[in-house]
């Protein structure tokens, strides 16, 4: 058994010229309909649909505000990181000689990227700079300052927390008296942001839910404002896909716009907070800055509301309760 | 070209709105399809239109065996017949054009295919010059007259037609009928659904006739291509 549309050539009905058609010509085709038919009821309620994207817009502001800024946290983590150095003290006894051959040695080791040697003198010189009882040394006579090794981890060491067994490997040479480093404020910066991002990726899951809830009620709504069509087009051989085709375009467009809401709030956000976050970071003299979110961020926020929106659609449309039009037995 | 076998379309156990139906329709024939209100004459054009399914008993309509038919086969075997309805099914948010052009649409015609099909049926069914006008700013006749353009666009081999002129006055009801009288003489086959007892006095036409879910009689004319298949009713 095989199905056959009627043809589609040459009607005998026709008796004179086409006119113009009612709509633009992209809207008689299949998902030009479709498209065309969201749009309008999107344009038909204008208030209501401006309602739900605003809703829409604030409910993910957050979550996007968040992705935009995991960039941000993960580089002034690292920044901070950067630049930081374990410090060996070499016994008294080491020659400046020795101390600049183990310093080139080190050079040369897994996970440090550079070294430098201070000798004896140079620290001396340094002290005499920077200490306020540098006139306590010239009374001793002579240099007690030990030569040291400025050793400056590599940045996989500095993010992966070998450095405290990249110290203890130090330690073990036999010309090194005494290892120092202090990354504690680093650790407890790392940890706030850590906590930053889960409590964000959190409330970050829960919004989205709730867009995808707000989407998933709006194509509810949309399915009652659209049941005499489907109803109308299931008459005139309308296939499924036909009839869902408008309502998960409906869902697209509503999570799309939804993202554009959402980004324009967020980079308003992120504008009004960035003097601010750089004066802080000043403060502290970083090089950290606060940047504005580029253009791949925001497409990919747009994607991805775009995804969030037909995903609330679908769901709609193929939860249990919802059923097609039905013609059910009519005694007439 | 319409073959009922035996056919029990049953809604509620023990209650049927079809009871033991068999008939067969020629194709190109016209055929009144009569009977009270209750008597099924509905739910017999929607199991023709695999709108509803039997509960026991064969249909056939051309060569499609219901039996045999994939729920996804449904949509295309709807998209070959034309439906006409007593109360239109027309979309009120959009023009007349685009009422006619959905079937076409939904077919998924060609733009220059879907202009000259809607044009021609509304210039066959004399409503050209309304074409961009909304069908609520028309009257009823013109109303049912958009449903037969929509009905007749695509060229379908079998038109239904359900109680079409049940709201129209007997001028306008006359009009309707010679519509689909032309569409008939040009080999499209008509199943026509009234309890319209003056257009049956008019029209001599082949009758099926239903009382309370069962085939009661056929009124055979001349020209009749339709024969009562039923034991019982060819009793009659």
């Amino acid at each position: 058994m095989r199905l056959k549309r009627t043809s589609p050539s040459t009607p005998a009905m026709i008796t004179e010229e086409p006119e113009a058609a009612a709509g633009a010509r992209w809207t008689y085709g299949k998902r030009g309909y479709a498209l065309a038919q969201s749009l309008r009821q999107l344009k038909l309620h204008k208030f209501a649909s401006l309602l739900t994207l605003l809703v829409l817009g604030i409910t993910l502001a957050l979550p996007v505000m968040l992705l935009f800024a995991s960039n941000a946290l993960g580089q002034l983590g690292a920044r901070s990181l950067e630049g930081e150095t374990l410090t060996a003290y070499l016994h008294g006894a080491v020659s400046d000689l020795d101390g600049a051959a183990l310093a080139e040695r080190w050079a040369g080791r897994e996970g440090i990227r550079d070294t430098r040697y201070i000798s004896r003198d140079e620290a001396l010189a340094l002290f005499r700079e920077n200490s306020d009882i540098s006139e306590a040394i010239e009374a001793l006579g002579n240099n007690p300052l030990p030569g040291a090794i400025m050793v400056f981890p590599d940045s996989n060491t500095l993010r992966s927390g070998r450095i405290e067994t990249l110290a203890d490997q130090l330690r073990q040479v036999e010309s090194v008296e005494r290892v120092q480093f202090d990354l504690r404020w680093i650790k407890r910066l790392q940890a706030v942001v850590s906590l930053i991002r889960l409590v964000g990726g959190l409330l970050a899951g829960f919004l989205t839910l709730t867009a995808l809830l707000v989407i998933g009620n709006t194509i509810r709504l949309e399915l009652l404002r659209r049941r005499t069509e489907m109803e109308v087009a299931s008459l005139l051989g309308a296939s499924r896909h036909f009839m869902n085709r408008p309502i998960l375009y409906t869902g697209a467009l509503y999570g799309f716009l939804g993202g554009v809401v959402a980004s324009l709030i967020a980079i308003l956000a992120f504008n009004a907070i960035r003097q601010p976050a750089d004066d802080l970071s000043s403060l502290y003299e970083s090089t950290f800055r606060l940047s504005l979110p580029s253009a791949s961020q925001i497409g990919a926020v747009l994607a991805i509301s775009l995804i969030l929106g037909l995903f609330g659609a679908l769901t709609s449309l193929y939860r249990p309760s919802h059923h097609l039009p039905h013609h059910g037995p009519n005694r007439g | 070209m319409i073959v009922f076998d035996q056919v029990n379309l049953e809604y509620l156990p023990g209650r049927f709105a079809l009871q033991d139906v068999s008939f067969t329709l020629d194709a190109g024939s016209f055929t009144f399809l009569t009977g009270h209100s209750g008597a099924g004459k509905s739910s017999l054009l929607k199991l023709v239109a695999r709108l509803e399914r039997p509960s026991s008993g064969e249909i056939q309509v051309g060569n499609i065996l219901y039996s045999r038919l994939k729920p996804r086969q449904e949509p295309a075997l709807r998209q070959q017949m034309g439906i006409v309805f007593q109360d239109n099914q027309l979309l009120h948010d959009r023009s007349v054009f685009d009422n006619v052009a959905f079937p076409l649409i939904i077919g998924g015609y060609r733009y220059a295919d879907i202009k000259t099909r809607v044009s021609a049926a509304l210039t066959r069914v004399g409503l050209s010059d309304k074409a961009f006008e909304r069908p609520q700013s028309l009257s009823g006749g013109e109303q049912q007259r958009i449903g037969i353009a929509r009905a007749v666009v695509a060229r379908p081999k079998l038109l239904l037609a359900d109680e079409p002129t049940g709201n129209l006055d007997p001028d306008i009801s006359a009009e309707i009928m010679q519509l689909l009288m032309t569409f008939n003489a040009s080999g499209v086959t008509v199943l026509f659904a009234t309890h319209d007892q003056s257009l049956l006095d008019t029209f001599a036409y082949p009758r099926l006739q239903l009382n309370k879910g069962r085939l009661t009689g056929l009124t055979t004319q001349p020209r009749s291509t339709t024969r009562v298949r039923s034991s019982r009713a060819a009793s009659l």
